[in-house]
């Protein structure tokens, strides 16, 4: 059966294939690259024009090129200030989310007590709080315990946010374990929290990966909370410093641009490092 | 398929933990055995669930909670922001609110996002995502760059984007370069043309996350079956909407829920490109941006609580509609308690 | 998984590490710890000479007090207010800070974070600014706010495109204004421009013709009530929708900022693509910062907003006053003061009216400006019989928030004269 079968099943593929036609395939995703990535050109582009350029010609080619603002950002400590606050926050809450998310998710996936309908329910409406609703109240808060122009002050709350959208994906996934491999580790004497740390940990490393990648990112790019949190511009994480520096220079719009896309290039490096985990781990966590 | 083997080997753990029957629908009653003899949940079972939920839930409820509490607690006075609300008005903020044509507006703008993005990400990124589902050279190259807008930060968006599309910017000018000087218009004031604009960048940055989104879906949908219908003489087309499409209903209901919210609760993006004061007049405010217009920018803090609780109940009643109406035949709905 | 979880811990050790050590960075500098006192000073100075001037006023005062250090800000205008709110309320001030006056500085006051500052003014201050400067920072009988500048409103416009439109003399009256607009696009040069983006420049021309219409009393004793029942605040409206009907802005004006890039509203007139605008006296310096090679516009002048057919407010009355500086509550009194009092000598002075092109609050330093424009803007000033604050100003965050938004509503064809007095009406219910 499997020489036949395989024979039909690629003779069928490869017609549909030729027939669809692959040029007319990469030619949409050609043009669907191009607008993807046109404002992104953009941006770094004009960073290498003068504002002069970019005045007359808004939408030109840079001529001559010129890398001064780039190097001008480079040099000045700020920007590698922000990058080390982005980067210190951005570690700390994926760290803290993916710990307590997983220890709570294997709990709520694997545990059968009263109220973990409640518990559950509870942590899942925490998708209804975007921080904003929350953000005045928050800062009273961090304020009150002492925490302003601190990272942690960003972190705690940011964990805090993070959780909810961390179980609700986690928990699926820890429950696709079978409960035989539960059962085995038991029978070979293995406790429950054991369990967790030998077997579980290993097999829900995609979904975890993916939260660990959500997460990080999400953190990364956050501007509301630490807008309100962080004062001073010695805390300032990267959105806050492309808002500031955009604002200061707003005179001159190429080096504002030249600012902004050095703030993205941390991001995207990050991404293209872990792309590959991410589309795995988002296919586990749909599967689950 | 998994998911009911799953479930009943759910039904019958037994909350003792101790070894039970496994397998379909077997609903045997495990007899307590020897090792463990207790009714209810052990004390070793119960005091793992403290120490794993415990900092999460303080973290959580100190963090996350609370403040919502209080958020609710500071809409009924009118305060400005300093020392200890004094000034209890009641549900007066919530009457003004909703007698706010200015609200209106943005509760009507909210809801046109919400559907205008389902409508319009929705269909694109399923086609995207079966035109790129091919094993073919560069797959994983254009999956990357596919996403790329949905990594970089709501400000840089916003920043770049705003230059590009003001009167004199690049959009506008690349416009004349290609001779379609007369499609110039004003993308952001143009009350007729801003929430397109808006569409337009909410699209751009967001379908990557749903073209992901579906490829991973379509990676779960066996291809015997597509090869048998195929084998059988359905067209391309009859495959998708009899097989792949209802199989990718799970995926797309997910990822329209995850959209729904995402768009009640838009204010980054709006904030940045339409500033604090016209997004309004250009007919793309949110209810986040009403509220920070109207609470933080205006000093009116206890009004602007208020509208953060509406936004919060709104939120809330859209998702419970949603999971009660739509969600309920997928997974166990993760907030009307399906836990069982 | 060991090694994660070292990992974890670590970094976690480090965050805290970190977090202690940002808590501890110097507070905002209320102390005098051996006589050494740190200020921070926030203001809006953000292009070149504005930023130098301050840079050296600043090095010249620790020079002169070497147990002071002052850490300056610049914060772009827009960002201040909504900045400096958070930083107040959540205790952690700056010292020194640009005060804008009116309710809003009502707002600071009956919070407690002001400084009142008025046993602290020298006789040499009293001597060089003018009784009446002060008036626009006391509240209540006390100052909370050195005035540095003065900058009233009025148009500022490019003498070479008048002329090129065939404009001999700059309009008087509104009627004129009208058809020097009609002489412009006829030109084809844009009239006014307008950087409605901002939503406090399209309140201006609201706030001009509320000044015309309105008499100075209602003008007063609305920031006391907060009531606009007087039917002079909807004529007000219907002169604001009528002066627009003629579409004398510029194209897009609603995207265009007033002061951010070439493409700001200051940024057209700097360049020639506008023949003017109706502005504070912080103008000329923000032009001068816009222009191709960075220098004053050459062809600057200025003429007050025009007069109106009836209306009940005084002829020659004028929008702007004063600016200033405020000291927070917590700031270090003496040397706070010991700042407020040097910025307005002369010799400070005469640097910042050159600096930024706007005139100086220093009677002595306002004889030393040469500018025909700022003499004349000065010249308006010194007659004006009544000269009140920006509205918004005037009636604080909330209701002058949304009397701005509700003028650009009006300007975006979205509502109209009535629309502005239900908004602020709205908006101080909500007070």
């Amino acid at each position: 059966m499997a020489a036949t079968t395989v024979a039909t099943r690629r003779a069928t593929r490869t017609n549909r294939r030729l027939g669809w036609g692959s040029p007319s395939v990469y030619f949409v995703a050609l043009l669907l690259i191009g607008a993807m990535l046109a404002p992104v050109v953009y941006i770094i582009l004009g960073g290498f024009r003068t504002n002069a350029q970019i005045t007359t010609d808004p939408a030109g080619w840079p001529n001559p090129w010129r890398v001064g603002n780039y190097l001008g950002v480079l040099r000045g400590g700020v920007f590698w200030q922000e990058v080390l606050n982005s980067t210190v926050i951005a570690v700390c809450t994926t760290v803290g989310v993916v710990t307590l998310g997983l220890m709570t998710s294997f709990i709520l996936a694997r545990y059968r007590f009263r109220g973990r309908g409640a518990m559950y329910a509870l942590f899942a409406a925490g998708l209804m709080f975007p921080l904003t609703v929350a953000i005045t109240p928050l800062y009273i808060l961090v304020r009150t315990i002492g925490l302003m122009n601190t990272l942690p002050g960003v972190i705690l709350p940011q964990i805090g946010f993070g959780i909810s959208t961390t179980i609700i994906i986690l928990v699926p996934f820890l429950r696709a374990i079978p409960d035989e491999i539960q059962e085995a580790a038991s029978i070979d004497g293995c406790s429950r929290l054991g369990f967790f740390w030998r077997m579980v940990l290993p097999l829900s490393m995609p979904g975890v990966i993916t939260v660990a990648i959500l997460t990080f990112i999400a953190s990364w790019n956050s501007y509301l909370l630490p807008l309100f949190i962080l004062n001073r511009e010695s805390t300032f994480t990267l959105p806050l410093g492309v808002q500031a520096f955009a604002s200061q220079y707003s005179v001159d719009t190429a080096k504002v641009l030249a600012f902004t896309s050095l703030s993205m290039i941390p991001a995207l490096v990050f991404f293209s490092l872990f792309q590959r985990r991410i589309v795995g781990g988002l296919t586990g966590a749909v599967k689950g | 398929m998994p998911d009911s083997n799953q479930q009943s080997a759910q039904l019958t753990q037994d909350p003792s933990g101790g070894p039970t029957t496994v397998g379909d629908g077997a609903l045997v009653a495990s007899p307590p055995t020897g090792r463990r003899p207790h009714k209810g949940i052990g004390w070793p079972a119960r005091l793992e669930i403290a120490l794993m939920t415990g900092p999460t839930l303080l973290v959580y409820l100190f963090f996350v909670i609370f403040p919502v509490a209080v958020a609710a607690y500071y809409g009924f006075y009118n305060w400005q922001g300093y020392g200890p609300p004094t000034d209890f008005v009641g549900l007066r903020n919530y009457v003004l609110i909703f007698q706010d044509g200015t609200f209106l507006d943005a509760l009507w703008h909210n809801g046109a996002i919400v559907v205008l993005s389902l409508v319009i990400q929705g269909p694109v990124a399923v086609l995207l995502a079966l035109l790129l589902n091919r094993k073919m050279r560069g797959q994983t190259l254009i999956r990357v760059l596919v996403f790329i807008p949905y990594v970089i930060s709501e400000v840089v968006v916003g920043t770049g984007w705003s230059l590009m599309l003001q009167g004199s910017g690049a959009v506008n000018s690349l416009l004349e370069h290609l001779g379609l000087g007369w499609l110039r218009g004003d993308w952001l004031a143009n009350p007729g043309l801003a929430i397109w604009t808006l569409m337009a960048i909410l699209t751009w940055k967001y379908i990557g996350f749903a073209v992901l989104l579906f490829l991973a879906g379509l990676q779960g949908i066996p291809d015997e079956l597509t090869e048998a219908a195929a084998i059988d003489g359905a067209s391309y087309w009859q495959i998708q909407r009899r097989i792949t499409l209802p199989l990718l209903g799970p995926t797309i209901r997910i990822w329209a829920f995850l959209s729904m919210i995402g768009a009640l609760q838009l204010f980054d993006l709006v904030y940045i490109i339409w500033g604090q004061y016209i997004a309004s007049t250009a007919g793309t405010s949110t209810m986040a941006t009403y509220m920070v217009a109207n609470g933080r920018t205006a000093g009116e803090y206890g009004y602007g609580n208020a509208v953060a609780v509406v936004l919060f109940l709104i939120s809330l009643a859209a998702a419970l509609v949603y999971q009660r109406f739509v969600l309920r035949r997928d997974t166990e709905g993760a907030i009307t308690g399906g836990m069982g | 998984m060991r090694a994660r979880k070292l990992l974890a811990a670590s970094l976690v050790l480090a965050a805290g590490v970190l977090g202690v050590t940002a808590c501890g960075q110097g507070g905002s500098g209320a102390g005098s710890s051996g006589g050494k006192v740190t200020m921070t000073f926030w203001n809006n100075a953000t292009q070149g000479d504005g930023t130098a001037f301050w840079d050296k006023t600043v090095a010249d005062f620790q020079a002169a007090h070497p147990n002071v250090t002052i850490k300056i800000q610049e914060i772009q205008n827009e960002d201040l207010d909504s900045k400096l709110q958070t930083a107040l309320n959540s205790g952690d001030a700056p010292d020194i800070f640009l005060q804008r006056g009116g309710g809003k500085m009502a707002a600071m006051v009956k919070a407690g974070q002001l400084m009142d500052i008025t046993g602290s003014i020298t006789d040499a201050t009293k001597q060089a600014v003018s009784a009446g400067s002060f008036k626009a920072e006391t509240l209540g009988g006390k100052v909370y706010a050195m005035p540095m500048g003065v900058v009233p409103g009025g148009f500022f416009y490019s003498k070479d495109l008048f002329a090129k439109a065939g404009i001999t003399q700059t309009p008087t009256t509104l009627a004129e204004l009208q058809s020097d607009i009609a002489k412009l696009k006829t030109a084809g040069i844009q009239p006014i421009a307008l950087g409605a983006k901002d939503a406090w420049p399209a309140a201006f021309y609201y706030d001009f013709f509320a000044l015309r219409e309105c008499s100075s009393d209602t003008i007063t004793e609305t920031s006391n009530t907060l009531k606009f029942d007087d039917p002079c605040w909807l004529k007000a409206g219907q002169d604001v929708q009528s002066f627009a009907a003629t579409k004398p802005f510029n194209d897009g004006f609603l995207t265009t900022s007033a002061q951010q890039g070439a493409g700001s509203s200051a940024g057209l007139v700097a360049n020639h693509k506008a023949a003017m605008e109706l502005m504070g006296a912080w103008d000329p310096g923000v032009i001068g910062s816009l222009t191709p090679d960075q220098k004053p516009l050459p062809d600057l002048d200025w003429f007050p907003f025009p007069s109106t057919e009836g209306g009940a407010g005084e002829p020659g009355a004028m929008l702007g006053g004063v600016g200033g500086y405020s000291c927070s509550a917590k700031a270090p009194k003496a040397e706070c003061t010991a700042f407020l009092n040097y910025i307005t000598t002369t010799s400070v002075q005469e640097g910042y009216y050159k600096a930024f092109q706007s005139p100086p609050i220093n009677t002595e330093a306002q004889g030393a400006v040469t500018e025909p424009y700022l003499k004349s803007v000065l010249a308006a000033y010194s007659k004006a019989p009544y000269v009140s604050q920006w509205l918004d100003t005037n009636y604080g965050l909330n209701v002058g928030n949304a009397l701005n938004t509700a003028v650009v509503n009006l300007l975006a064809g979205k509502s109209d004269a009535q629309g502005i007095v239900d908004a602020v009406k709205t908006a101080a219910k909500k007070a």
